[in-house]
């Protein structure tokens, strides 16, 4: 049980793989636009990271050492490509939304970071809860960003109207220099919020 | 000592691990082509449907496929698709995909236009890549709806507000965009009535 407070602990705040690790930030710029395809983005993530995790790390004990990168892709594009079914089967204005993004989740460096710092050397439950919480951090992030973009750029939150009808969008905000903007805003914000309390230098 | 490297293992390991995943996902989209390529047939029925300014609020998929069914003639001639639609026994119009350069991507959509040949009846679009919130407005009933019963007696068949007799309005802030459906438009509806003259899809003169 403790060992799976630490896991949430981290990948939320500590090792956040968005502010912290500042590892899966081409689809963090790119999805951000509208909170409903970046919800799908980071659910999508956290079904992705979890298997692929749990996957790498039930057969870790025979995987020879030096073909474990090939076995990782493998395993993390045959998730990716279910879900992507998925999506097309039972989704699938959500996967028109996210378009050519779905099928980038393989080169999402969250997931093989995972398999090979996690997975790699922890049981399946415990690396499949690594990966479910590390798509947990990276949704929030998305989620974030999302919400003042789509606000700001359309004056909507998942697609309902806030703004009032006078508010002039700023278009700047859902084309990709908005997600730049938003992004080191939030890196510098969480840089401020949460201290490193290692006390060694940051590598972000 | 370093452990000389395995061959034989690798291998091994690899050739059946990916025979494994290859056979569950091959299972997996065996078992969904059918529904998916159902998805793909209603976005167009759908979009059909909307080019002929016909509601479908309140019914279900099953219920769309099947008025779809009833009031629509499918034909392929040439690589093109007409559909032919038909209420009590007299044809009301005819629809064709269109597709063409957009901004940053290529826009597809259907067009509808009259028996006669002399009106555009409606135009959607299934699927472009244009900016989100600027090209991509072309998506908006309220930008759509301009083409509805559009006369085609004049050449070029659409121009915007701001040129001289233009006929629709172009979106503030996505004029590539805008001109490049102007353009498909333009291009695109001449020759697929010519076409669909000498086919048979025509009634008049």
């Amino acid at each position: 049980m403790k060992a799976i407070k630490e896991i949430f602990i981290k990948g939320v705040i500590k090792d956040n793989p968005i502010f912290r690790q500042i590892l899966g930030i081409c689809s963090a710029l790119a999805v951000t636009n509208l909170m409903m395809n970046s919800l799908v983005m980071g659910l999508g993530l956290m079904f992705v990271t979890g298997l692929s995790s749990f996957t790498v790390s039930m057969i870790r004990k025979f995987t020879p050492k030096h073909i474990r990168m090939m076995v990782q892709t493998l395993i993390i594009s045959a998730f990716v490509i279910i879900l992507d079914i998925f999506l097309k089967a039972y989704l699938p204005d959500m996967s028109k939304a996210l378009g050519p993004y779905v099928g980038l989740i393989i080169t999402n460096c969250i997931i093989m970071g995972r398999c090979e710092a996690y997975a790699q050397n922890n049981t399946p439950i415990l690396s499949f809860f690594d990966g479910v919480t590390m798509g947990l951090g990276y949704t929030m992030i998305l989620l974030f960003i999302a919400f003042f973009r789509e606000l700001l750029g359309f004056g909507t939150v998942f697609g309902f109207q806030v703004m009032p009808e006078s508010f002039t969008p700023w278009t700047l905000m859902i084309m990709p220099p908005g997600a730049f903007f938003m992004l080191g805003i939030v890196i510098w914000i969480s840089k401020n919020l949460f201290k490193n309390d290692e006390g060694g230098v940051t590598n972000g | 000592m370093a452990k000389k490297k395995q061959i034989l293992f690798p291998v091994l390991f690899m050739v059946v691990l990916t025979a494994i995943f290859t056979f569950v996902l091959a299972t997996i989209n065996e078992v969904t082509t059918d529904i998916i390529s159902e998805q793909q047939e209603l976005s167009i029925q759908k979009s059909i449907f909307y080019t002929f300014n016909i509601s479908l609020e309140g019914l279900s998929d099953q219920e769309i496929q099947d008025k779809f069914e009833a009031s629509f003639e499918k034909t392929k001639v040439n690589d093109r698709t007409y559909y032919t639609y038909t209420k009590e026994n007299k044809v009301q119009g005819y629809a064709v995909q269109i597709s063409g350069k957009g901004l940053w991507g290529t826009i597809t959509g259907h067009v509808a236009f009259s028996p006669d040949h002399e009106k555009i009846l409606g135009l959607n679009f299934i699927s472009h890549s244009e900016t989100p919130g600027l090209g991509g407005r072309i998506d908006e009933d309220e930008f759509k709806d301009q083409f509805r019963s559009i006369t085609l007696d004049r050449e070029p068949y659409f121009s915007y507000g701001t040129d001289i007799g233009g006929n629709v309005d172009a979106i503030t802030g996505a004029t590539l965009t805008s001109l490049a459906v102007r353009d498909i438009l333009n291009g695109e509806i001449p020759k697929i009535l010519e076409e669909a003259k000498k086919e048979g899809f025509y009634e008049g003169n």
